[in-house]
């Protein structure tokens, strides 16, 4: 076998998956949520003390439900940027330190090109050209993928992360963390018209996206409101925020359609769950005649399977030239 | 490391893997025990933690001789060291703890016998112990240096075949303020 092993580390979950070329044997992830909740929001030192003490035992897991050991593999992956420099060094180390007395070559993956190539594994790979849409809690993407080996960044967002701006909301009506389900699930009971929120960036003629504005007109609203009525108004606030969000991401996705030619677009990221956003994207993709292709929900959120995806058609550095290599975290945006 | 391993007669020489287990830098330690744990795994070795300060006190032992007692001190920043106390015999006299110089200096004078002193904190705070009677080597002395070979020394007198489980690191300090700072000038750069 020649299989390709992939560690993800760059943000709160830690992962590891076995590739054999677009096929999954495994993709474990070890989510560290429940470590977080009690901050109310991802601290960086807790993630890092906890990917060290979950990195090798999920490589270990990932190994043994492909049921392959080290010598099948024939290189390394793992996530190198952007996301929290401390989490990242810990995934780095490691795949350093398991290729190199094997002498196996390491490839350093891009986070924001793995979920672009989650795309490209089976069961239903997609091929390019297509536009690629990514919405969680550390980034939003619209990507412009012409080729397998990388992607044009179309838009991104210049404030909040679509993810993020849910989970700020949702601690605002007293949802708790992580909260963009929560959101959704009292969104439905909710009137999306019950206040009107500004559709941010809508005048902008660039593909960019900004959820800051919409979260401060959140909070001036609660303000006005006030606790007893936003406890009666919690829902029609949650789905005016949420209509206003996906307003934004769909407006953008659609200008950028029509900016080229197209023949699918992918809807990846954590917040590519919220069935409001899908919906939208599925009636958009409709109109217009394209394929939508949704990232399976295991593939949406932060994992490894999608950064040995990317590996296979990435660089490799050979043994012993990564020696050196550190992890970086740049790139201007933490990962999710 | 790989120099180290090809100078030993290459990875099939080796037996097990040593490991500092700190305290010291958060990022240096997880560096340092991730990279360990996959040498591990990927060598089939067992693993070994010695903690750091344990290391400096060996270091002082084999200068000194063993007459007295020794000071192990590591600059732990934030104005703070890492600090732990060895009997003239090796045996652990004070548990590996965080604390200010003057906390330090004030546990120091309830000792029978000033000790012989080490380590990144034992420069940096250089006069404040010697006015405690600390006996502190010369700042240029390599017995301020953690070094491997210590590390490995200690592995090597410890219990035979670890079983390569979790390597504990001593952190000695909780996740705090600072890292929250961190987290929040990283979302702003965002
Ligand atoms: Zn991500």
């Amino acid at each position: 076998m020649a299989l390709i092993l992939a560690i993800e580390t760059s943000c709160d979950d830690t992962c590891a998956a076995v590739l054999d070329g677009p096929r999954i044997l495994a993709n474990t992830i070890s989510a560290q949520a429940d470590a977080h909740a009690r901050f109310g929001g991802i601290v960086p030192e807790v993630a890092s003390r906890h990917h060290l003490e979950l990195t090798v035992p999920v490589v270990e897991a990932a190994l043994a439900e492909a049921g392959a050991s080290l010598d099948d593999v024939e290189a390394v992956a793992v996530t190198v940027a952007p996301g929290l420099i401390g989490a990242l060094l810990v995934g780095v180390s490691t795949a350093k330190a398991i290729a190199a007395p094997r002498r196996l070559p390491l490839i350093p993956v891009d986070h924001l090109q793995g979920h672009v190539a989650a795309n490209f594994l089976e069961p239903e790979p997609l091929q390019p050209p297509f536009l690629c849409l990514v919405a969680s809690g550390g980034h939003t993407l619209l990507a412009a993928v012409r080729d397998r080996a990388g992607h044009e960044v179309l838009g991104q967002t210049l404030d909040d992360a679509a993810g993020e701006a849910f989970d700020k909301v949702a601690r605002l009506l007293g949802l708790g963390y992580p909260g963009g389900p929560a959101l959704e699930r009292l969104a439905a009971e909710g009137d999306p018209g019950g206040f009107e929120l500004p559709i941010a960036m809508s005048r902008d003629p660039g593909l960019d996206f900004s959820f800051s504005g919409l979260k401060t007109a959140l909070v001036y609203l609660c303000r006005e409101l006030g606790p007893d009525g936003v406890e009666e108004r919690r829902a029609d606030l949650a789905a005016s925020f949420q209509a206003a969000a996906v307003g934004q991401l769909t407006a953008k996705l659609e200008r950028a359609l029509r900016g080229g030619e197209w023949g699918a677009v992918a809807l990846g990221g954590g917040v590519a769950a919220n069935g409001s956003l899908r919906e939208a994207v599925a009636a958009l993709c409709e109109r217009r005649g394209l394929r939508l292709k949704l990232v399976p929900g295991e593939l949406c959120t932060d994992n490894a399977a999608m950064i040995g995806s990317a590996a296979r058609f990435a660089p490799r550095l050979p043994y012993p030239d990564y020696l050196a290599y550190d992890a970086f975290a740049g790139g201007g945006q933490p990962a999710a | 490391m790989e120099r180290a391993a090809a100078a030993a007669g290459g990875w099939g020489a080796v037996g097990r893997i040593a490991v500092g287990l700190g305290p010291g830098s958060f990022t240096g330690l997880r560096v340092g025990i991730a990279t360990a744990r996959a040498l591990g795994v990927s060598l089939g070795l067992p693993l070994a933690g010695v903690c750091t300060l344990d290391a400096l006190g060996r270091a002082l032992g084999e200068r000194d001789g063993g007459g007295s007692s020794r000071l192990a001190v590591l600059d732990a920043r934030r104005d703070e060291v890492f600090a732990a106390l060895y009997a003239a015999s090796g045996e652990r006299l004070w548990e590996p703890s965080v604390c200010s110089p003057a906390d330090l200096a004030e546990r120091l004078e309830g000792l029978p016998a000033p000790p012989l002193g080490a380590g990144s904190g034992a420069v940096r705070f250089h006069d404040e112990l010697v006015s405690c009677g600390v006996e502190i080597p010369d700042d240029a002395d390599p017995v301020h240096r953690v070094a491997a070979r210590h590390i490995c020394a200690l592995a090597a007198a410890g219990p035979d075949g670890g079983d390569g489980g979790p390597l504990a690191p001593i952190y000695l300090r909780p996740p705090d303020a600072e890292r929250w700072r961190e987290r929040d000038t990283f979302q702003r750069d965002e």
